[in-house]
């Protein structure tokens, strides 16, 4: 047999094995995924009253028309908004200080980079109930609060002012979140070779210098990667809200999935909230396709 | 060494230690607290959240870990739990590593439709599709059997993708040398490929195994039946009766930690070469 | 560790586990598969009850009581599925989720005011045959009021629940106040919202707040706080529950917001109160339900008592908060008549007092104080929240856009709440805005789904 017909044998064979492998994922992944999104589609232009499966009515596109003038839809858009624009960069930043923190060869490093990452080990339910009430706004029973006052500072009413607690929950999240990103940071220090630090520590760069042309540049692609996955997440926000604040105040926690859950579950007008919903997926899938996009620049 | 650098040298560590030791707790004291909190009688734990002695509990007794195990059958708990999320992940490491190994390796048509497919869906929310994922459920009539916790959850997007990630490092030339051996994909892939990757196989483990642990809202709607909860479960016993006591409550949130404890420390070593190795390239 | 070793001996195990799982399962799985009434070749009819879990004396209740029904009627057999009532809105959740998919068991049991949402909607049917009008004399008003939809009867109920004044007495005379004029009170003359103001004032200090009031952003709100706007002249909606304007943004309805809200702002009260704020000495009074008696008399270090519930100072008009869970039959149940009876039984007199006596709430029926499980309702703080069902106790609105009405509400109230806590003042014109947009969303509901 010549090289080359075993080659396109080799094709043959790579081909099959293909679709073998990836129909079973993808069959899945339509059959329980793609399949309730299309349902979500379609009762989308219903009227539907969650407990009345019985009695519902076909209103075309009505209840996306009420959606551009439902102020509170364009709220959460714009609460979700807010949580992912502030919690990236700080979780980021958070996570790449840690990993520079726990970059080093000192006797002891594993246990400080197990600290940093134990919030991970824990659900977000218990995490937010936790930090519920560590954030308290009495001083004589909210921990932050009595820290803040033995200071000789003024207590803060973190989840109870609209005008601070969403603030409170980036905070809480990017403690939670941050020590899965620094592990990836930590490898990507790693991969930058010492000797560039050393050449640049003769040439008598300070170590500011040095992070800002050797240590950023080296963790180009480690950067991009980790924004994704952590823009992922926080478009997701749903827990914290839930758990801590229930949306509120004035409505300054309502993001778009926890939005979803209450127009469905609780307001019982579950057309309206696969509305949001399908609206939802579209803004995310644009947004994952473009932020693939951006990744696939950098390889 | 001179004297200048051995002073820089002790200054260097006694910063890394003095801030990695401050940060460190503040990493770590909810969790202290929430352990502190579960050997504390009930009208200690929030007694004195304005003193450093809310971490620790004065009067330490076990009386609330009874109270939990008196209350729950933590082993029918934890058999159901370990059941159903080890189903899922057999099935999950194997089917979305090997699709994640199509994806990296492997050229065919329609590759690039899937790949984008799998990073769009990769956002989806669980909560925004429950609802249609249980009327898909009750049609087929998986309601409150072991179906409807593990099959919709056995193929995952992310998984998908970090599998995908992992193989597309593996440098062709290795699977080339298996070919030449006369190996077909399929055996290059369980022989020479899946030996080779055992910290992607246990970031995936880890990750899944955290998210399907902590998971309430699914099985608490499909499975009906104290014979089948999962742990989460259990532990909404203790905050739905009234009145709640948090101390029970601690208590069990410390129990269903300690699996998750357990499994991170024998894996920890895989876990984070794994997590690290799957953002490198990006 | 190897982890090969260790993967392949997960397998292994995760394989053995699921083996026995589903060879154990089977006969639960097709138990559980009847989640509504199927008769049989023989004539049995299997009943199926969701009812939340509860503390370990009412699971026993629930073991001993059904397998006494089973072993007298072998032809209706009952069997009890707990569910998991976390704090929030999960149990209703699961209920709607099965209503999607007509996957409800025969009986379950729901909160009080949620039984007109579910009866407007057919998703429970009227049990009328098995409770006729005699029979319901013996029932508290209040319980019967919850349960009754469009004059028919929804649901049934074997326990009553009750929110009164609770004072801590070693503190109050610590800061003067007069104890024993509180003790003398009675259902005439309950404390003012002025006398409450001013206790709550005299005991604010640093280290106190002078009262509590329930701060769960859900239905606890309007659960404890409805009979205030009561007391002072107008309800949350309309009597026949289809109009919410004019009513819950009604000029005495912010009022009382009003009221409610300068506690807050003036500090008599936390905006966020810890768990057991009262338990733990922390606060002067609190308006407390009928469950934190048998917590008090077991933890609390000082001495203290508990009057009824405050009355507006215009009105003096005395009201209180009622409802518990309630048990009702659903559209899937295929044997109405077979449940009817079961629920007859379930909640007869002497059954109404052991179950009342083993959750420790008060009991919905007058003639189950006569039994002995009752006995500790005789007097003392216990008493007193009977007394005040017996008397003063009105049900939260029936009306088919209850959720709305309650999220919605709770939503505003915590508005409020913090805009008062953060400014320190109160602004009538804020409290209106945000009452006004819970009668907005009300009629939206109202007008959708109910109207014509």
């Amino acid at each position: 047999m010549s090289k080359t017909s075993s080659l396109t044998d080799r094709k043959r064979n790579e081909r099959t094995a293909a679709y073998i492998f990836t129909v079973p994922a993808m069959f899945l992944l339509f059959a329980f995924l793609v399949v309730p999104i299309l349902y979500t589609v379609y009762y989308s232009l219903f009227q539907y009253q969650i407990v009345r499966p019985d009695n519902i009515t076909f209103i075309g596109l009505k209840n996306y028309l009420k959606l551009f003038t439902d102020e509170n839809f364009w709220l959460a858009l714009r609460n979700t908004v807010y949580f992912t624009v502030l919690v990236v960069p700080f979780q980021c930043v958070l996570a790449l200080a840690l990993a520079m923190l726990v970059s080093s060869r000192f006797r002891g490093v594993a246990i400080f980079r197990t600290m940093y990452f134990s919030p991970q080990l824990t659900s977000m339910v218990v995490i937010s109930i936790l930090w519920t009430v560590l954030y308290n706004s009495n001083p004589n029973t909210g921990l932050i609060n009595s820290f803040l006052t033995s200071l000789g500072l003024e207590p803060i009413n973190f989840l109870t002012n609209s005008k601070t607690a969403m603030n409170s929950i980036i905070f809480m999240s990017g403690w939670q979140g941050a020590g899965y990103q620094m592990m990836i940071f930590l490898a990507g220090l790693q991969g930058i070779p010492r000797d560039q630090y050393e050449a640049a520590s003769v040439d008598g760069a300070n170590k500011v210098q040095q992070f800002l042309y050797i240590t950023l540049p080296g963790l180009k692609g480690t950067i991009k990667y980790v924004v994704m996955i952590t823009m992922i997440q926080a478009m997701k926000l749903f827990t914290q809200p839930y758990v801590m604040t229930q949306g509120g105040p004035k409505n300054s926690t309502r993001t778009l999935v926890y939005y979803i859950y209450t127009q469905g579950f609780q307001q019982g007008n579950f057309g309206y909230a696969c509305a949001v919903a399908a609206v939802f997926f579209v803004i995310v899938v644009i947004m994952s396709l473009s932020m693939k996009k951006l990744i696939a620049e950098t390889n | 060494m001179t004297k200048s650098m051995k002073t820089q040298h002790f200054l260097t560590k006694f910063l890394f230690y003095a801030g990695n030791i401050i940060i460190g707790i503040i990493f770590v004291s909810p969790l202290i607290w929430m352990i502190s909190a579960s050997l504390k009688p009930e009208a200690a734990i929030f007694a004195n959240m304005n003193s450093i002695t809310t971490f620790i509990p004065v009067q330490a007794s076990l009386d609330n870990f009874k109270e939990v195990f008196s209350r729950l059958d933590m082993l029918q708990v934890f058999k159901n739990t370990f059941v159903y999320i080890a189903l899922i992940l057999v099935l999950d490491l194997l089917l979305n590593s090997i699709c994640g190994y199509a994806l990296a390796k492997f050229d065919f048509k329609g590759k690039g439709m899937m790949l984008n497919f799998i990073v769009a869906l990769m956002v989806m929310p669980m909560e925004a599709i429950m609802l249609p994922l249980y009327i898909e459920m009750s049609q087929l009539g998986w309601v409150n059997t072991l179906a409807a916790l593990v099959i919709p959850f056995v193929a995952k997007c992310f998984s998908i993708y970090m599998f995908r990630q992992f193989f597309c490092d593996i440098p062709d030339e290795l699977l080339e040398a298996a070919a030449l051996d006369g190996a077909g994909p399929v055996r290059t892939f369980f022989t020479v490929v899946m030996p080779i990757s055992k910290t992607v196989y246990a970031t995936v483990f880890i990750l899944d195994f955290v998210a399907h642990w902590n998971d309430f809202m699914w099985p608490f709607l499909v499975m009906t039946g104290e014979s089948k909860r999962t742990i989460q479960l259990a532990i909404q016993v203790f905050f739905g009766t009234q009145p709640i006591h948090y101390s029970a409550i601690m208590a069990a949130l410390v129990v269903s930690a300690v699996p998750m404890l357990i499994m991170f420390i024998f894996m920890q070593k895989y876990y984070i070469e794994g997590i690290a190795s799957s953002g490198i390239k990006g | 560790m190897n982890m090969k070793k260790v993967l392949s001996a997960l397998l292994v195990s995760a394989m053995a586990m699921s083996l026995t799982a589903c060879g154990g399962s089977g006969g639960s799985d097709s138990a559980a598969d009847a989640s509504s009434s199927a008769a049989s070749a023989d004539g049995t009819t299997t009943i199926t009850i969701w009812s939340p879990t509860d503390k370990e004396a009412v699971e026993a209740w629930w073991t001993e009581k059904l397998a006494e029904w089973n072993e007298a009627h072998p032809e209706i057999q009952v069997s009890r599925e707990a569910i998991d009532r976390s704090d929030s809105y999960a149990y209703e959740n699961k209920i709607t989720t099965a209503v999607t998919s007509s996957d409800l068991p025969d009986i379950f049991y729901v909160d009080g005011p949620t039984i007109s949402y579910y009866a407007a909607n057919g998703i429970i049917v009227p049990m009328d045959d098995y409770f006729p009008q005699d029979e319901l004399s013996d029932f508290v008003d209040s319980t019967v009021a919850q349960c009754t939809y469009d004059g028919k009867l929804y649901a049934i109920s074997a326990t009553e629940s009750s929110v009164a004044l609770y004072y801590n007495k070693d503190y109050l005379t610590e800061c003067g106040v007069d104890v024993a004029d509180i003790e003398s009170r009675t259902l005439d003359n309950p404390l003012t919202w002025s006398e409450l103001e001013e206790i709550a004032k005299k005991c604010t200090t640093d280290n106190y707040v002078g009262t509590h009031i329930i701060m769960d952003h859900g239905e606890g709100l309007p659960y404890a706080l409805e009979p205030m706007f009561i007391s002072n002249g107008k309800d949350f909606v309309s009597a026949d529950g289809s109009e919410a304007e004019g009513y819950i943004n009604s000029k005495e309805c912010v009022e009382t917001a009003e009221y409610l809200a300068n506690l807050i702002a003036n500090g008599y009260a936390n905006i966020d109160p810890i768990q057991d704020e009262f338990l733990n000495g922390a606060c002067a009074t609190m308006l407390g339900g009928s469950w934190d008696v048998s917590i008090l008399e077991a933890s609390a270090d000082f001495d203290w008592g508990v009057t009824y519930y405050p009355v507006s100072d215009t009105t003096k008009a005395a009201v209180s908060p009622c409802g518990d869970w309630s048990a009702a039959i659903s559209k899937d149940c295929k044997n109405v008549d077979a449940a009817g009876q079961f629920l007859q039984w379930l909640i007869n007199s002497e059954n109404v007092a052991t179950y009342a006596a083993a959750i420790a709430k008060p009991a919905t029926r007058n003639s189950s104080y006569e039994n002995a499980a009752m006995a500790e309702y005789a007097d003392g703080p216990r008493a007193l929240f009977v007394e005040q069902l017996q008397n003063t106790a009105v049900p939260r609105p029936r009306t088919p856009s209850y959720s709305v009405l309650s999220t919605k509400y709770a939503e505003a109230m915590t508005n409020i709440f913090s805009e008062a806590a953060s400014s320190h003042t109160v602004d009538a014109a804020y409290i209106q805005s945000e009452l006004d947009a819970v009668a907005a969303a009300f009629k939206e509901d109202y007008d959708m789904y109910y109207a014509n």
